[in-house]
C-alpha cells in the first residue's frame, strides 16, 4: 500500500472488515454521511449502505448496548464512540455486559463487539476530549484493549479485531492520526504481528522504554536523543494492553536491566503501575534501578494552553531515564 | 455431595440457622410453632426467627418428628448454629446416632466462607538468610551474592548510598571449604585439581575484571635509593619504629601517598554506569599482600592522614592480620590506590594489574647493588626499579609519568622530600 | 388511560372488540395451569430459601399472568430478554428448576443456554437489557425474518437511562421490539409515583412507541393485547410497548421486608385481585375445572416442587477452576498463569 495517514490506514481496514464479513457493521455518531468527525469512516456508507454503516443517536449507553444485541444476533459491529471522554455513560454496557457475558454464561455467548475510542491529547482541544482512561477498561477482565501506534498497525491491529472473538477495546491516539507511513499489503509480510503481541520498535542495550500511542513516537525521539549522549535505549511498543505480552517485555528489560514505562495517562493506579509490578516480579534480578513512570499528572485533563506541560515529552522521558540511571 | 434428597428422614436430622439475607450473622429466635414430640412435615412453619432486616417464618426441611428445640425464644443465635432436631417417624433408638447437618449455602460470612485450610509449608526456606532489610544491594547484585553463596550482612559496602557492589559481592566471595580436591569424571592423568579457594576465585574474577574493563598502562623508572636504603637503617634504630615492620616498602609507601595527595587525579575511580571520575578525597593506600589462602590488597584508611611511624604500624598490623586470614572485610574494601612489593620475591620489576576500580598500582622491584652515575663516576649504588600502572582511560601519559617521577624523587632523596611534606 | 380488562377481579369475563380473544376451555386451563404450576415453584424456591438452601430469591408471585399471558402470545421463535424475575415466563419456555436455581444457589452465574429456548439469561443491572434486545432487533430486523423480539422490564428499571436511550432508539430505528413492562408497584421501596410523573405508557407514546396499558393481573387481556401489539410488530408496524399494570405481592427479594413500607391493606386489596383466583372463577363459573383436573394439577405441582428440592439439594461443589477458561475466547497467558498458580494452591492445602 502506498503511505497512509493513520486515519486512512483504519479506513481502510473497516473497508476490508466490511467487504470480508457481511455481518460487519459500523456504527456510530457521524460515522455515515460525514465520515466521522476524524474522516475515519470516510466514504465507508457511501458504499456499504445506511444499514451497514449505521449513524446512530447521541447515546453511547446504547451504542454498546445495541452492539451486544446486535453481537447476540450473529452480527459483528464496531462502534465508535467519539472521543474518549464521552465512553462513560457506555462504561456499564461495556464493563458489566459487554466483557462478562462470556464468563456469565461459560462460553455459551461470545460478543465479538469492537469499540473504537479516538484517545489522549496533543491536539489542543476541549475538555473531554484528550483524556486516556485504558486503565479502566484493562482492569475489566473479559475485555482487549489494545492501542495503536502508526498507520500500519492501526490497519492490520484492526482488522484483526474484527476478525476476533472477544470484545476489543481499541484506541486510537488522535494526535497521531495524520501522521503517515506505510502499511504492509499482506497479512502475510513479516511486520503483521498477531493483536496480542507487543513489538520492539527500536531495540537498544542500555534501558527499555515501554509505550504505547501516541508515546511511542514520543518515545522514539528520546532515544534519539539519548543515543547522541551515548545512552542506547530500546523502545517496545506495547500494543495490547491487555492481556499483556509479558514474554516480549520481559525479555527487554531482562536484556537492558533498566526499564521505564511512559504513558499519557495519569500515572497513580495507571497501566504503568501493573507493568512496572509485572516487570519487578519477572525481572527483579536483573533490575538495575526501579522500574520508573512517566505519564500525566494526577489532575484532570488541563486546558488546552496547558497540556505541552501535561503531557510527557522527550524531555521528561529522558529525565526519568537518567534517574533510572543514577540509581 | 451427601445432599438430603428425601425429606422424609431415617435418622435424626439438624437444621441449623440459615442466613436468609444475604450475609446476615445471626438472628433472634422470636416464637417456636413446633414443639418436642410434634409431627412435622416439609415446607411446615417451624419458627419466626427476627434478623436485623425483617421478621421471617422458617419452613421445614424435613418430614418428621421434633425431638428437641436446641434453642430458646428471645435467644440470639449464630446462622449456622442447630436450633432444632428432628428424627424419623417411629419411636428414636435408644442410643442416636449422630446428627448430620444437611449442606446448605445460606451460611454467611461468618460460616463456611470463612473457613482456613491450612497450607503445607514448603520443606526449605527459599529467602537467603543474609537478605534482611537492613541490607543496601540492588537486585542483580543480590543474585550475585546468592549465587557466589555470600552473605550480603558480612559484606562491607562501598558503593553509593552505602550500597553493596558486584565488586564487594566478588571480593567477600567465601572461601571454599578446605577439603581434598574433589575429581570429576574421568581422572586425568599428570595433573592435580585443586580446588579454587574463594580469595583465589574472588582474585581471578577481579583481576580478570579489572585488565579487561580498564585499559592499563605501565610504566617505569629506575631509581637510586641508597639515601633510601639508610633512611631505612636509621628509622629501624628509632624507637618510635619499635614493633613495626621498616622496610623500603614503608618509605615507597610514603612516597606514593605525597604523590596522589600531590596529584589527586590518580587517586580516583571511573564510574562506568555515570560516565563520570570519581576523585576520592582521602588516600586509603592498598598494600598487596602474599598470604596462606593467595594475595590480598587491605587498605591503610586515610593514609595521608598518618605520621611516618604511624603509617609503619599500620602496615605492620595490617599486613600481619591479613597473613593470619584474621583481615576484616572493612579493611579488605574501599582502597583507592595500590603499592605491591614484587622486590621481596627477588624480581626487578613487572607490570601490575589495577585493583578493581582504582586508577593506579605503584610496583616496587627488588632493591639491587647496581652500577651507577653517581656525582660524575661510576658507583655501585641501591638502585630499584618502580613501574607504576594506570588506568588509561582516566590518567593520561602525561600525569602518569608526573606521578612516577615524583614517587622516584622522593625515594632519591628522601629525607629531604618527606621534609617538606 | 384505563387498563385494557377482559376478566373483572370476580372472575366475569368481558369481550372488547378491539381485543378480540377466543376464549374456549382449553385456552384457560393451559392459562391456569401454568401459573398454578409457576406460583408453586416460586413459594418452593422461598422455602430452599429459607431452608439455606439458596443465597436469594425473586419471587414473582402475583405476576404470573402478566407473564404466562405474554410469552404465550409469542412465537417459540421470538427471542426474549427478560429481567431477573420472570420464572412463570421461563417455565412457559421450557426451562427446568434446575437451570432456574442454580444462579442463586450461589453455582453459577446465569443458568440456560439462551440460543436453545429464544430466552436470554437474567440481566440484573436495571435495564441494561433494554439496548440489548434493541440491537438485537436491529439484527432481526436486517436478517430480514418475520420474527419480533420481546423484553421485560418493571417500572423501576423504566427510569434508568438506557431503557430511555432504548424506547428512543426502538422507535428512530423501527426495529420490530416489543417492551414489555410489568409495573409492580414497588421499585423495592419505592413506589411508581415516585419514579415518575406521567405514565409509562403515556411516556412512551412521546417517544413514538405504540403504547398500550393493561391489567396484568387478567391473563385473558394480557393475552388478547400482546398478541394483537405482537402481530402488528410482526407485519412491520414498528416497536410498541405494554405495560401490565400488576402487583409484586411477596418482598421485593428473600433479604427485603415490605411491611417496612407499605400496608397490609394494601396487599389485601391485591390479594382480592390475584390472577389466578380470578381465572379460577371464571372456569368455576363456566364449568370448566373439576375435581379431576384439580387433582391432575396439584399432583403435577407436587412433583414439580418435588424435583424442585431434589435438584437444588443435589447442585455439587464448585470452584474457580471453570472460570479461567471462559474470560477470553482465547485464554489469555495471565488467566493461565493465575489458573496455575490457583491449581498449584489448591494442592498445596494440607487437607
Amino acid at each position: 500500500m502506498p503511505e497512509l495517514t493513520l486515519s486512512k490506514a483504519i479506513n481502510t481496514g473497516l473497508r476490508r472488515a466490511l467487504e470480508d464479513d457481511p455481518k460487519v457493521i459500523v456504527m456510530g455518531q457521524d460515522v455515515g454521511g460525514l465520515g466521522g468527525v476524524f474522516r475515519v469512516t470516510d466514504g465507508l456508507q457511501k458504499d456499504f449502505g445506511s444499514d451497514r454503516v449505521i449513524d446512530t443517536p447521541l447515546a453511547e449507553a446504547s451504542i454498546v448496548g445495541t452492539a451486544i444485541g446486535l453481537a447476540l444476533r450473529g452480527y459483528r459491529p464496531i462502534c465508535e464512540i467519539q472521543f474518549d471522554g464521552f465512553v462513560y455513560p457506555a462504561f456499564s454496557q461495556i464493563v458489566s455486559q459487554l466483557a462478562k457475558l462470556r464468563a456469565r454464561t461459560n462460553g455459551l455467548l461470545s460478543v465479538p463487539v469492537v469499540i473504537r475510542i479516538p484517545v489522549g491529547g496533543g491536539i489542543g482541544a476541549v475538555e473531554h476530549h484528550s483524556e486516556s482512561n485504558e486503565a479502566y477498561f484493562a482492569h475489566t477482565a473479559g475485555l482487549r484493549v489494545v492501542c495503536c501506534s502508526d498507520p500500519h498497525d492501526a490497519h492490520w491491529m484492526l482488522r484483526m479485531a474484527a476478525r476476533g472473538a472477544d470484545p476489543v477495546i481499541f484506541y486510537e491516539p488522535k494526535r497521531r492520526y495524520w501522521s503517515k507511513a506505510d502499511v504492509a499489503e499482506s497479512a502475510d509480510d513479516a511486520r503483521v504481528l498477531p493483536l496480542d503481541r507487543a513489538r520492539v520498535v527500536r531495540p537498544g542495550r542500555d534501558l527499555t522504554l515501554l509505550t504505547y500511542g501516541g508515546m511511542v513516537a514520543t518515545c522514539l525521539e528520546a532515544a534519539e536523543i539519548a543515543a547522541e549522549e551515548g545512552r542506547d535505549l530500546e523502545v517496545v511498543d506495547l500494543r495490547s494492553l491487555s492481556p499483556l505480552d509479558l514474554d516480549t517485555i520481559t525479555a527487554s528489560v531482562d536484556r537492558t536491566g533498566r526499564c521505564v514505562v511512559v504513558h499519557e495517562a495519569p500515572t497513580f493506579a495507571g497501566l504503568g503501575a501493573e507493568v512496572g509490578s509485572a516487570v519487578t516480579e519477572r525481572c527483579f534480578y536483573r533490575l538495575e534501578a526501579p522500574v520508573l513512570r512517566v505519564g500525566g499528572y494526577n489532575t484532570p485533563y488541563p486546558p488546552a494552553k496547558v497540556e505541552d506541560q501535561y503531557l510527557p515529552d522527550a524531555d521528561r522521558v529522558l529525565d526519568a531515564v537518567d534517574r533510572a540511571f543514577a540509581w | 455431595m451427601t445432599a438430603v434428597t428425601q425429606t422424609v428422614l431415617e435418622s435424626v436430622q439438624q437444621f441449623r440457622l440459615p442466613d436468609v439475607g444475604e450475609g446476615l450473622e445471626e438472628a433472634t429466635i422470636v416464637s417456636w410453632r413446633v414443639g418436642v414430640g410434634d409431627r412435622v412435615t416439609h415446607n411446615q412453619v417451624l419458627v419466626e426467627i427476627e434478623t436485623a432486616k425483617s421478621l421471617v417464618e422458617l419452613p421445614s426441611p424435613f418430614d418428621g418428628v421434633v425431638t428437641e428445640l436446641l434453642a430458646a425464644e428471645g435467644e440470639t443465635v449464630k446462622v449456622g448454629t442447630p436450633i432444632i432436631s428432628v428424627g424419623p417417624e417411629a419411636a428414636p433408638p435408644a442410643s442416636q446416632p449422630e446428627p448430620t447437618p444437611s449442606v446448605l449455602v445460606g451460611y454467611g460470612p461468618a460460616g463456611d466462607g470463612g473457613r482456613r485450610r491450612r497450607r503445607r509449608r514448603p520443606t526449605a526456606s527459599p529467602a537467603h538468610p543474609g537478605l534482611d532489610g537492613r541490607v543496601r544491594a540492588k537486585p542483580p547484585v543480590r543474585k550475585l551474592a546468592r549465587d557466589l553463596g555470600v552473605d550480603l550482612a558480612t559484606v562491607p559496602a562501598t558503593g553509593p548510598h552505602g550500597t553493596i557492589t558486584r565488586e564487594d559481592v566478588e571480593r567477600a566471595a567465601a572461601p571454599a571449604p578446605v577439603e581434598a580436591p574433589a575429581l570429576v569424571g574421568a581422572p586425568e592423568p599428570d595433573v592435580t585439581r585443586i580446588p579454587a579457594s574463594g580469595v583465589r576465585k574472588a582474585t581471578a574474577a577481579a583481576m580478570v575484571k579489572s585488565a579487561f574493563t580498564a585499559p592499563h598502562v605501565t610504566e617505569f623508572l629506575t631509581v637510586d635509593v641508597t639515601r633510601s636504603v639508610k633512611l631505612v637503617e636509621e628509622l629501624r634504630a628509632a624507637p618510635a619504629y619499635a614493633g613495626s615492620k621498616v622496610t623500603m616498602l614503608l618509605l615507597a609507601a610514603r612516597a606514593l601517598i605525597a604523590a596522589a595527595k600531590e596529584f589527586p587525579d590518580v587517586n580516583a575511580s571511573w564510574d562506568d554506569t555515570a560516565g563520570e571520575i570519581v576523585r576520592h578525597e582521602r588516600v586509603n593506600l592498598g598494600i598487596a599482600a602474599a598470604t596462606p589462602r593467595g594475595l590480598v590488597v587491605p587498605s591503610v584508611k586515610d593514609a595521608g592522614s598518618l605520621t611516618l611511624p604511624q603509617l609503619a604500624a599500620a602496615i605492620t598490623e595490617l599486613v600481619q592480620t591479613a597473613r593470619e586470614g584474621r583481615a576484616a572485610p572493612r579493611d579488605l574494601t574501599g582502597g583507592t590506590i595500590t603499592l605491591t612489593n614484587i622486590g621481596v620475591f627477588g624480581v626487578d620489576a613487572g607490570t601490575p594489574i589495577l585493583n578493581p576500580g582504582e586508577a593506579a598500582i605503584l610496583c616496587l622491584g627488588q632493591v639491587r647493588r647496581t652500577p651507577w652515575e653517581h656525582k660524575g663516576r661510576i658507583a655501585l649504588r641501591w638502585t630499584t626499579q618502580l613501574a607504576l600502572s594506570f588506568d588509561h582511560r582516566l590518567v593520561d601519559g602525561e600525569l602518569g609519568s608526573r606521578v612516577l617521577a615524583r614517587v622516584g624523587a622522593i625515594l632519591e632523596r628522601p629525607k629531604w622530600e618527606l621534609m617538606q611534606l | 388511560m384505563e387498563p385494557v380488562q377482559l376478566l373483572s377481579p370476580d372472575g366475569t369475563f368481558t369481550p372488547d372488540p378491539a381485543w378480540p380473544l377466543e376464549v374456549t376451555p382449553q385456552l384457560c386451563r393451559d392459562f391456569y395451569r401454568r401459573m398454578v404450576l409457576a406460583r408453586r415453584f416460586d413459594d418452593e424456591a422461598l422455602a430452599l430459601q429459607r431452608q439455606g438452601e439458596l443465597g436469594l430469591w425473586l419471587q414473582s408471585r402475583g405476576q404470573e399472568a402478566a407473564q404466562v399471558g405474554s410469552i404465550l402470545a409469542l412465537r417459540d421463535t421470538d427471542y426474549v430478554f427478560p429481567s431477573y424475575r420472570e420464572q412463570a415466563a421461563a417455565l412457559c419456555r421450557g426451562l427446568t428448576p434446575a437451570e432456574l436455581l442454580v444462579q442463586w444457589r450461589g453455582n453459577a452465574l446465569s443458568g440456560w443456554d439462551p440460543a436453545r429456548y429464544r430466552f436470554h439469561i437474567y440481566t440484573l443491572v436495571l435495564a441494561a437489557q433494554l439496548p440489548h434486545a434493541t440491537g438485537y432487533a436491529m439484527g432481526v430486523q436486517r436478517d430480514g425474518t418475520d420474527e419480533i423480539v420481546a423484553v421485560y422490564f418493571g417500572d423501576g428499571a423504566s427510569s434508568e437511562g438506557e431503557a430511555n436511550e432504548a424506547f428512543n432508539w426502538a422507535a428512530a430505528a423501527g426495529v420490530p421490539l416489543l417492551f414489555f413492562c410489568q409495573n409492580n408497584h414497588w421499585a423495592i421501596s419505592t413506589p411508581t409515583h415516585i419514579q415518575m410523573r406521567a405514565p409509562l405508557h403515556q411516556r412512551a407514546r412521546g417517544f413514538g412507541l405504540d403504547a398500550h396499558v393493561v391489567d396484568g393481573n387478567d391473563v385473558l387481556a394480557v393475552h388478547a393485547v400482546t398478541r394483537a401489539v405482537a402481530e402488528q410488530i410482526r407485519a412491520g408496524g414498528g416497536p410498541a410497548l405494554i405495560e401490565a399494570v400488576t402487583y409484586r405481592m411477596a418482598g421485593h427479594s428473600t433479604s427485603d421486608d415490605p411491611t417496612r413500607y407499605r400496608t397490609a391493606s394494601e396487599l389485601d386489596s391485591w390479594q382480592a385481585r390475584d390472577p389466578i383466583a380470578r381465572l379460577e372463577s371464571l372456569m368455576v363459573a363456566q364449568g370448566w375445572i373439576d375435581e379431576e383436573l384439580r387433582a391432575q394439577i396439584a399432583r403435577e405441582s407436587d412433583a414439580l416442587a418435588e424435583e424442585t428440592r431434589r435438584v437444588c439439594r443435589e447442585f455439587g461443589p464448585v470452584d474457580m477452576t471453570g472460570m479461567f477458561s471462559a474470560v477470553l475466547a482465547q485464554q489469555s497467558p495471565l488467566l493461565a498463569e493465575e489458573r496455575r498458580r490457583h491449581e498449584a494452591l489448591v494442592v498445596s492445602y494440607a487437607d
